[in-house]
């Protein structure tokens, strides 16, 4: 019998953070969003009714139409474009597309309801693992995978057996947050969700915070175009981030965490969820972790579909069930976080690192990476290489290696034309600029970053106008709307790239375009309008006849 | 924590005191800089979308928006420079690529003409940036006061705030994302069945006439001047102030005074709407007695006062002074209010008195 809406909303309201799953339950349970629904709960949860629908119809997952849940949702991501999503698209019943949705390193994605499917055609859909991360070049040493091939460590029993939960059993009986923090400190770790924040800062800054209860946020929203890193950590080594979660807690003497993930990874959150399940039943998290006395509660919540739900402050709003715009900075999470308290906001790959890291020492992380750089960093590479993948690799190796001896160069034996870095936020590299190595000081010294780790190889075939115009589409597409250069300039900028509107004279249309680069990344409120623009620079840095010859054509079409 | 003195800050050059708590917009305003605005409105939150009013700050990569940004001792601001005037005539010819068009007749709202105002500061009239508009109106919304023209909407929000954060109605919200933002109520539908109040105070607050009075918007075309008069609103105790707009010698539409010391800005529907009364050929001028043949007629004031006076003394001649029941006005301002409980208490001698908000 499926529950009546009293006992969905009673069943929720108590319940921290209960808008989005008490939404999903409807979704599910109605195959929709019906109007009965919404209004039961903004009655239920005291949201306004008006602010409730716009919220809802902020998400692209919620569906408003009866059936909505399960119609098939084709990723039309880039490099699912250049797989053929768009025929695929085409050729299933009532499919929509989806933004890219973290699997580009499978065939085409297609989200059905709470499963996955992979394939390239209608009749060869099927459900797939995601896949483990290719070995290691020459065994070069690893931190957050060394045991992720290990097709044990999923259970907590596995895990344990390959030593894990000692750091935390450590830091929960023997050490201060203020240990735990200067080992975190000590090691270099800095934020590998995007902004690179040292993390050891991150969470002094929590720990020192007034007020509270203090809260740990785990970003995996994994929004990102090119990244499905952190998918790969959840579903592989699930309990590698509840430790790492959980010793986030320790240090800033939070009691509760959340992990946001996003609506694409049905499979992870299961799988995330009986791994909650095991270690409190363990005694492990929960009230009373290791018999210590001390709560540690780890809460899973669902997104919906909004890339921008990945920047912090919109993720902490969507969580408290408000419209997820981002919030104006200063004051910062780490002082006026979930529900205004105190927190530690940071990516799974960072919460990962964190029991390695306090289990072997400062000493042995920093020494993974090369020459002065701390550390390691996953790379999701994909497009036309010949192996994409996962790589963990040292901060500080030359992309070169990484493409040619970690991934086995670039497909068909083409030459490479560019990649994208930071998934699609760093914008394009390309010709000499693509010698550089894989660290931040030095693709930012080239105008770009490093970020999530996303990169994206396109060889000398591709059209990087079209690519420049999907990347620009997503952003107009995934804008929040609040600010006006993001929410207007993405639309122009993505205009101007399809060929649709803008100056037919070159030298206006380069001035337009680089007048809107400016206003965007100056005067943008969050990262997402920010970093929009660096596509349309570097597109017309590193290619300026593709650009002339795509200007000029508009005016043949005339 | 609350010791104000001292704090100061540099802005353009000289040093200034300022308030912990103050944005830097704050500071600059009382320093008559000029900063230009579009999604600010005072007695709201700051909230920091139309980024024009952003000023340099020592120290940081890229301009910050002063209305969101708390001044802080010894911080080095400067309001008005090459890039930040690139930056927000960039910004308004965005705003005017967006927009169908950008000429508002005054009557529309009391905030109407700030878009226009500053696109003409800048001179943002380029035909720059061109491209597809957005904002899906709502002309077929029935009701008799707001009109919803989104597709002036710039997405500033100010209605969306103003009705939550002043009127705590909720009644309107933003639907959908990015480019798509829309204005919306619930499920898209009418005004009618939200919960809008019609207090009008989106309408005064629309900085582009996207929302728009339309009862004002009745006499756009005649020809006089606005003429601008301050005054109270005749309906209630609160007494609200208000600048009625006329042309000629007739009433066209109301404004609240943002600086009304009881209402600062806010009305309720009546106050706002509810002026046909006064040019309505069934308006009473005078008052009315009834003749022996118990029939209304006009009378002067005396005659209705004294037929009044005598009618409540035969009453109490009659039946006793407790025969008699006052209700007074919930309009009535406190004077009168006093005034007549006097008249029933002194007067008639009784204590049966009591409010309409309550009888
Ligand atoms: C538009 C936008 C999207 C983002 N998406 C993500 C995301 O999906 N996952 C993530 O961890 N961080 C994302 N971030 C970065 C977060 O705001 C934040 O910096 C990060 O979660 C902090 O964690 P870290 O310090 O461990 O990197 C995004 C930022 C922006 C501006
Ligand atoms: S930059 Fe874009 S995504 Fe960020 S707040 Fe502004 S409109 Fe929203
Ligand atoms: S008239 Fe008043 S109640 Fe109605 S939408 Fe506008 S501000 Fe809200
Ligand atoms: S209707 Fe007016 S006040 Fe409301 S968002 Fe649009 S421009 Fe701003
Ligand atoms: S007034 Fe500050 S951003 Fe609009």
């Amino acid at each position: 019998m499926a529950q009546t809406n009293q006992q969905l909303i009673a069943e929720y309201a108590s319940q921290e953070a209960p808008l989005l799953p008490l939404l999903h339950a409807f979704h599910e349970r109605d195959g929709y969003l019906s109007e009965e629904a919404l209004r039961a709960t903004s009655d239920g949860l005291k949201i306004p009714i008006a602010e409730l629908f716009g919220t809802v119809t902020f998400y692209h997952h919620f569906a408003r139409e009866p059936g909505g849940h399960l119609a098939p949702r084709v990723c039309t991501g880039f490099i699912c474009r250049m797989n053929g999503a768009e025929e695929l698209l085409e050729s299933l019943d009532g499919a929509t597309g989806m933004p890219c949705s973290g699997r580009c390193d499978e065939p085409i994605p297609v989200l059905r309801g709470k499963q996955t499917l992979v394939g390239t055609s209608a009749d060869a859909l099927e459900p797939r693992d995601t896949p483990v991360p290719p070995p290691s070049a020459d065994g070069v040493e690893e931190c957050v995978f060394a045991h992720i091939r290990d097709p044990a460590r999923k259970t907590l029993e596995g895990y344990r057996a390959t030593g894990g939960y000692v750091a935390l059993e450590r830091a929960v009986r023997a050490m201060t947050p203020e240990e735990l923090i200067s080992v975190i400190d000590d090691s270099g770790l800095a934020g590998r969700g995007g902004a690179g924040f040292p993390t050891g800062r991150k969470l002094r800054a929590v720990l020192d915070a007034e007020g509270g209860p203090k809260t740990v946020v785990c970003n995996a929203d994994e929004g990102e175009p090119g990244c499905f890193k952190d998918r790969a950590l959840m579903d592989h080594d699930p309990h590698a981030l509840l430790e790492g979660m959980a010793l986030a807690c320790v240090a800033t003497g939070a009691e509760r965490a959340f992990i946001y993930l996003r609506y694409e990874y049905p499979e992870t959150d299961a799988g995330l969820a009986v791994a909650i399940a095991e270690t409190e039943a363990a005694g492990i998290l929960g009230d009373d972790a290791f018999g210590s006395g001390r709560r540690i509660k780890i809460y899973l919540r669902r997104g919906a579909g909004a890339y921008i739900c990945g920047e912090e402050t919109s993720l902490l709003n969507s969580l408290e069930g408000a419209h997820p715009f981002p919030r104006n900075r200063p004051p910062y999470p780490v002082t006026h976080g979930y529900e205004g308290t105190p927190t530690a906001v940071n990516n799974v790959e960072t919460l990962s690192s964190l029991p390695p890291i306090v289990a072997n020492g400062a000493e042995w992380y920093r020494d993974l990476g090369m020459g002065e750089h701390a550390g390691t960093k996953v790379i999701s590479l994909s497009g036309d290489v010949n192996r994409p993948g996962n790589y963990e690799v040292p901060l500080g190796l030359p992309l070169s290696e990484l493409i040619e001896q970690w991934a086995g160069g670039i497909r068909n034996g083409y030459a490479i034309q560019a990649v994208t870095m930071a998934g699609l936020s760093g914008g394009f590299l390309a010709g000499d600029d693509l010698d550089v190595t894989l660290d931040e000081a030095s693709i930012r010294s080239k105008g770009s970053f490093l970020g999530a780790g996303g990169i994206m190889v396109f060889d000398e075939t591709r059209h990087m106008i079209e690519v420049a115009h999907s990347a620009m589409e997503f952003f107009a597409e995934e804008s929040c709307g609040k600010c006006f250069p993001c929410r207007i300039g993405t639309q122009r900028l993505t205009e101007r790239l399809a060929g649709d509107a803008g100056p037919a004279d070159f030298t206006m249309w380069l001035d337009e375009v680089a007048d809107l680069n400016l206003t965007m990344k100056e005067t943008s409120a969050c990262g997402l309008g920010q970093a929009a623009p660096l596509i349309t620079e570097s597109l017309v840095r590193y290619f300026p006849e593709v650009v002339r010859a795509h200007v000029a054509g508009r005016l043949d079409d005339e | 924590m609350s010791d104000n003195s001292g704090l100061t800050l540099f802005l353009d050059g000289e040093e200034v005191g300022f308030t912990r708590g103050e944005s830097i917009f704050q500071v600059s305003e009382r320093h008559q800089k000029d900063i230009p605005t579009l999604c600010y409105d005072e007695r709201l939150e700051a909230f920091g979308a139309c980024r024009l009013c952003i000023v340099e700050l020592e120290g940081a990569r890229y301009p910050v928006a002063s209305c969101t940004t708390k001044a802080e001792p010894g911080m080095r601001v400067t309001s008005k420079s090459g890039r930040l005037e690139m930056h927000r005539r960039v910004l308004l010819e965005m705003v005017v690529s967006e927009n169908r068009e950008v000429d508002v007749n005054e009557l529309a709202g009391y905030a109407s003409q700030e878009m226009t105002t500053l696109v003409d500061r800048y001179d943002a009239r380029t035909g720059r940036f061109a491209g597809g508009k957005s904002g899906t109106s709502r002309a077929d919304d029935p009701n008799p006061f707001i009109l919803r023209d989104y597709e002036q909407c710039i997405s500033c929000y100010r209605c969306v705030r103003v009705c939550a954060e002043q009127e705590g109605d909720y009644a309107i919200s933003v639907m959908n994302r990015g480019f798509d933002t829309q204005i919306t109520t619930e499920f898209g539908g009418l005004l009618v069945d939200s919960a809008c109040t019609f207090c009008g105070q989106c309408i005064q607050t629309c900085p582009t006439g996207a929302l728009a009075d339309i009862k004002a918007l009745r006499a756009k075309d005649v020809e006089e001047p606005v003429e601008k008069t301050r005054s109270i609103c005749p309906y209630c105790g609160v007494g609200c102030a208000v600048d009625i707009m006329t042309k000629g010698d007739r009433i066209v539409g109301i404004q609240p005074a943002m600086d009304g010391p009881a209402n600062e800005g806010a009305l309720c529907v009546k106050g706002q709407f509810a002026f046909d009364f006064v040019h309505h050929p069934d308006r009473l001028k005078t008052p009315f007695v009834r003749n022996d043949h118990g029939q209304l007629v006009p009378a002067s004031w005396d005659e209705a006062l004294d037929k009044a006076a005598a009618g409540l003394l035969a009453a109490v001649n009659e039946h006793g002074r407790h025969s008699l029941y006052a209700v007074a006005s919930g309009r009535a301002p406190n004077e009168a209010g006093f005034l007549m409980q006097k008249l029933v208490r002194a007067g008639l001698g009784t204590s049966y008195i009591d409010n309409c908000s309550r009888a």
